[in-house]
């Protein structure tokens, strides 16, 4: 597979969208499999069409659901890295209130204010966690003393290496 | 070595040996650093590095594209669902003679529904068409137009599965026209190269 790098600014949007998508279309089916699994009428086959009933009518919406705010999220992460000239977790962060905040603005000024809360929250941990995780690996990157080892010549000469 | 402060000079003090500066009168040193004045031996030929050119056959993998592609055509469905919402919503809102908030609430509602519709149904048909194209080029092992056409009829086949057989036929013929007459574009050059083709001359 090909080294995954994300899209420069005004394409990452589409992608983010696109990868939400595909995230909430999956894990929606899954979840949504299960569901009408669950919920059906007994008899393994009702079940069965239980199952793919719920996964026909409300996977697409979550995905639906999933790529806006994904599409949001990136969309003010990349005004928020022109106007402030920089990328750093507070990019993140701020959008993601922002988008929580956006989202809910047709239920209320509370529903809005909860909603960015959660959304800063989220992104606040996330971001947390993927520094938590630099530092630790960060270990194994530290600079090692370079060592110069001559290869053309069999004998060291001794006192002569690159400190 | 031949003069004190040969040893203490850091540039010279392991790639300026004495023999290479043998010819070099006195205490002339040529600028050597360490970082730049390396032999080939030390840099670790382990893995090989592929550079790909423009043009060739090798260009960005199916699974590089399979996002931008997907929320592409999200957008789009959302962008002319949310068109057709709002053509459909002024058309009610007119005929139910609804004014001021209670029109500006309908007109959203509409907007949003249809294209959130749109949105979804578009996404989900990219995601299916992804995915079948992702796996026949990791099992062909090749990226051409056979790959398309045959994830479009399987996209339209599977997304009609549930429909009735006809429905699903239905769904498989579009997903092949429509890719055929992409497939067809795509190498509009070979086939204009075809039409001047002349077996007359030699």
């Amino acid at each position: 597979m090909e080294e995954y790098t994300r899209e420069p600014c005004p394409w990452r949007i589409v992608d983010d969208c696109g990868g939400a998508f595909t995230m909430g279309l999956i894990g929606g089916g899954v979840f949504q499999s299960i569901k009408g699994f669950r919920n059906a009428p007994s008899g393994f086959n009702r079940r069965l069409i239980g199952s793919m009933t719920a996964i026909k009518q409300r996977s697409p919406t979550i995905a639906g659901n999933f790529a806006v705010w994904g599409g949001l999220f990136s969309t003010i992460d990349c005004a928020l890295i022109h106007v402030r000239k920089k990328e750093d977790p507070w990019n993140s962060i701020i959008s993601g209130a922002a988008t929580g905040g956006i989202l809910a603005a047709r239920n209320g000024v509370s529903a809005m204010a909860g909603s960015a809360f959660i959304g800063g929250v989220l992104l606040a941990l996330i971001e947390g966690v993927g520094i938590l995780f630099t530092r630790l690996s960060a270990e194994q990157f530290q600079p090692q003393p370079p060592v110069f080892e001559d290869p053309t010549q069999q004998a060291p000469s001794g006192g002569l290496s690159f400190q | 070595m031949s003069t004190l402060n040969d040893s203490e000079d850091i540039y010279t003090s392991n790639y300026g040996s004495a023999d290479q500066n043998a010819g070099l009168a006195g205490s002339f040193k040529p600028f050597s650093s360490p970082y730049l004045n390396y032999d080939p031996v030390y840099i670790p030929a382990s893995q090989p590095e592929y550079i790909f050119l423009d043009g060739q056959n090798k260009q960005r993998g199916r699974f590089e594209l399979a996002f931008g592609q997907i929320g592409a055509s999200c957008m789009i469905g959302a962008g002319i669902g949310g068109v057709t919402g709002f053509y459909n919503g002024l058309k009610a809102t007119t005929l139910a003679g609804q004014t001021g908030a209670l029109r500006r609430t309908q007109m959203l509602n509409h907007i949003m529904k249809k294209g959130s519709s749109n949105a979804n149904t578009l996404g989900s048909i990219a995601v299916i068409y992804s995915a079948f194209g992702v796996i026949l080029s990791w099992a062909r092992g090749t990226d051409d137009d056979v790959n398309t056409i045959v994830a479009a009829t399987a996209t339209g086949a599977l997304y009609k599965s549930t429909a009735g057989l006809r429905k699903c036929g239905v769904g498989a013929a579009a997903g092949l026209g429509l890719s055929c007459l992409y497939a067809l574009w795509n190498s509009r050059e070979k086939l204009a190269e075809l039409r001047q083709f002349n077996p007359a001359r030699r």
